[in-house]
């Protein structure tokens, strides 16, 4: 039998922009889109992940579906929805059912189908899509449990593996420098000299940190105090020397020929910093502080070619770890599937079965033994009846859970039957 | 005699576990340094407190076997130093979730320990010395051993500060430089770390030397002069900008003062003090 679990999705790989942003799904899409898929009863479960990257559809086949193919019949709704010919969507996107399909869910959690291998913001974006289906009531005990897991192993990798642990852009590396230098950024000074593009990228990215104390100085005032229009503080460029030792952090990214921060300069900050260190990133081309300055003690010195450096180098550390991060997934994989197929309808009325029948058995054991006045006839009748009343009981929860037609609502049924019962879970 | 036979044996049997458990911790702990994996750092901190607990059962037992503090002999103060390693790396996981220490901590109350047990040279009867079981004494040791397994946290810190700050340098960021913790609060730790065994020793030291004063009826020992240089040294280490030093030169000179500590809890308590022999 086919997996009911399916997946229909387009990603930046195969679809291109303008179909991508066709195919999104904004907030009242997403939630009209999952409303009608259960209405229409393709599906019985959904999620829906939609970001600039990818649109996704998880969902567990519907009841309404008769003998039409639930991945086929999910790509013609959402051609339908969005109003784009199926012909278009079906060659650029991907389908997967069953273990393919958990699989996919899991490595995008984990990052590893991402644009920039192991980036964080995924993981709470399957969180929110996940979030918002379960309060449009679209998610059941499967993709409950499916998307559960897949938040659980996307931490689990993040964790265990260092497909995420070093940032690979530029500023990602230099913020982990400095913070390796100060753990908390909040209450240090900033010093940006410049204020072209990129100080002002890094000025947004210290704000975002939640530094308070950032000083920008540069040639031209009038442009330093506009880049401080969002807090900070510009200073006349002549006050440089002065403000130098009071920095911790000096970000420069200023277009020069020859560097302007000269060892002599840097030395006099340090004396009056009296052992204080100062981090000093020079992002300009051709270089702003003399290299010397990485000689002075307390002096940390990086230029972009280090910076560029050691995230290639990072790079290259993520890639090492994608095959880690796929042996966590098998693991949480089998995991998942040992629950999945606990529900199918077979195992759960044999597990039924099997708990009522040892109830049975001990309780009729203990008590009649105790009756030493019956015959042998007696004790049969006893049994025959106590086994009659064992399947009178059963009849309507198993006839409930194997008749279900709807396939998501069946596993559901299973799924109470296990929890009421403490029929044995494995694999949890 | 016979009870005091099985304290002693307890307190071996007792020891022995608590190193395999130790020892144990440090393979987790190393492991949870290279792998990052949560279930080893959890391992880590069960055992190394099953360990301290089981610990504290052996110096116990050692306590009745001798009739003293825990510490009457040199091996029993190496086991009682090490079991306060232990718990200052303990106070360090609690208040700072700082477990990156461990592996360079641990492997110290693991010498110490290891030791005392193939020094401890089976039973010593001792002869009761009244002027060695009074709580002034008690407090005075206790005091010095508390004040020494500080500044052995620090030196760690000290070690650990040196190396994140070489990988920083050289830009050379392996495994170390993500998991060990930034400069400045590897500075602040030593610093506080330094601030409790430098005030555990001041305090060790007066308490000696009221002690001397009433049972030598001098307060003179080398010991003394050993005391006051290694509190001398640590406290340019907290107060760096009495001679400008600042980062890896600080880190440098707590190193030097930890040498201090070591000579003075063999060499000086062995054979030049007059009263720390435990003889």
């Amino acid at each position: 039998m086919e997996s009911p679990l399916v997946l229909v999705g387009w990603d930046y790989r195969q679809t291109p922009v303008e179909l991508r942003e066709q195919l999104a799904f904004s907030a009242e899409k997403l939630r009209a889109a999952m409303s009608a898929l259960k209405q229409e009863g393709i599906l019985s479960e959904c999620v829906i992940l939609s970001t600039c990257n990818r649109s996704e559809v998880y969902g567990v086949a519907g009841g309404g579906l008769g003998d039409r193919d639930p991945i086929l019949a999910v790509l013609e709704f959402v051609a339908r929805f969005h109003g784009v010919p199926q012909g278009e969507i079906e060659p650029v996107g991907y389908r997967f059912s069953g273990t393919d399909a958990v699989r996919h869910l899991l490595r995008v959690t984990s990052g590893l189908e991402s644009l920039a291998l192991g980036e964080d913001q995924i993981i709470g974006q399957v969180r929110e899509a996940f979030r918002v289906a379960s309060s449009a009531g679209a998610t059941r005990a499967v993709l409950h449990r499916l998307f559960q897991k897949a938040l659980e192993t996307g931490k689990r990798v993040r964790s265990e593996t260092g497909l995420s642990s070093r940032p690979i852009s530029i500023p990602g590396v230099a913020i982990e420098l400095a913070q390796k230098i100060f753990e908390d950024l909040a209450p240090r000074k900033f010093l940006i000299l410049g204020a072209g593009e990129t100080s002002s990228i890094f000025y947004d990215l210290l704000l975002a940190k939640g530094a308070r104390n950032i000083e920008v100085a540069n040639r031209t005032f009038a442009k330093a105090e506009a880049l401080c229009r969002r807090g900070g503080k510009a200073i006349p460029w002549e006050d440089l020397p002065a403000r130098l030792p009071q920095a911790d952090v000096v970000i420069s990214a200023i277009s020069v020929s020859t560097p302007f921060l000269s060892l002599d300069m840097a030395r006099k900050a340090m004396t009056q910093r009296r052992g204080e260190p100062l981090f000093f990133l020079d992002l300009g081309i051709p270089r702003n502080v003399e290299p010397k300055v990485s000689d002075l003690e307390n002096a940390f010195l990086y230029a972009v070619d280090d910076l560029q450096e050691i995230a290639e180098r990072n790079r290259q550390e993520r890639q090492a770890e994608i095959e880690p991060a796929m042996a966590i997934l098998d693991e949480e994989i089998d995991k998942f599937f040992t629950w999945f197929e606990s529900l199918a309808v077979v195992p759960t009325i044999t597990s039924l079965r099997q708990k009522f029948e040892t109830i049975r058995e001990t309780e009729f054991d203990q008590r009649l033994s105790q009756l030493t006045q019956i015959s042998e006839s007696d004790r049969e009748k006893i049994r025959l009846m106590a086994q009659s009343m064992v399947r009178s009981l059963l009849r309507t929860p198993i006839d409930a859970i194997k008749e279900e037609p709807d396939p998501g609502r069946r596993l559901d049924r299973a799924e109470v039957a296990r929890h009421l019962f403490d029929l044995d879970v494995r694999g949890e | 005699m016979d009870s005091m036979m099985e304290d002693m044996w307890g307190q071996t049997s007792l020891s022995a576990i608590t190193l395999i458990l130790y020892a144990a911790a440090e393979g987790f702990s190393i492991s949870h340094l290279r792998t990052n994996k949560d279930s080893h750092g959890k391992t880590t901190s069960w055992l190394l407190l099953v360990g301290f607990l089981i610990h504290w059962f052996a110096l116990y037992a050692g306590a009745r076997a001798a009739h003293a503090v825990p510490y009457h002999d040199l091996p029993a103060s190496m086991s009682f130093f090490s079991w306060v390693v232990i718990g200052s790396y303990g106070i360090l996981l609690l208040k700072h979730r700082e477990g990156s220490t461990g592996p360079f901590l641990i492997p110290i109350a693991l010498l110490f320990l290891l030791i005392s047990l193939f020094t401890q040279g089976g039973v010593q009867v001792l002869v009761k010395n009244p002027k060695l079981s009074g709580p002034l004494f008690a407090f005075h040791v206790t005091m010095a051993l508390v004040g020494y397994a500080a500044l052995t946290l620090s030196f760690v810190l000290a070690q650990l500060y040196l190396i994140q700050n070489a990988q920083l340098r050289r830009r050379k960021l392996g495994l170390l430089f993500s998991r060990l913790p930034a400069l400045d609060v590897l500075s602040q730790l030593h610093r506080t770390s330094v601030t409790i065994g430098v005030s555990a020793l001041s305090v060790a030291a007066v308490l000696g030397l009221i002690w001397a004063k009433i049972n030598w009826g001098t307060y003179w020992d080398p010991k003394v002069l050993f005391t006051f240089l290694i509190i001398v040294v640590y406290l340019f280490t907290l107060f760096p900008r009495w001679i400008g030093w600042g980062g890896k030169k600080i880190a440098i000179l707590s190193m030097t003062g930890f040498l201090f500590v070591l000579f003075s809890y063999t060499i000086v308590n062995l054979f030049i003090s007059r009263g720390h022999t435990f003889r």
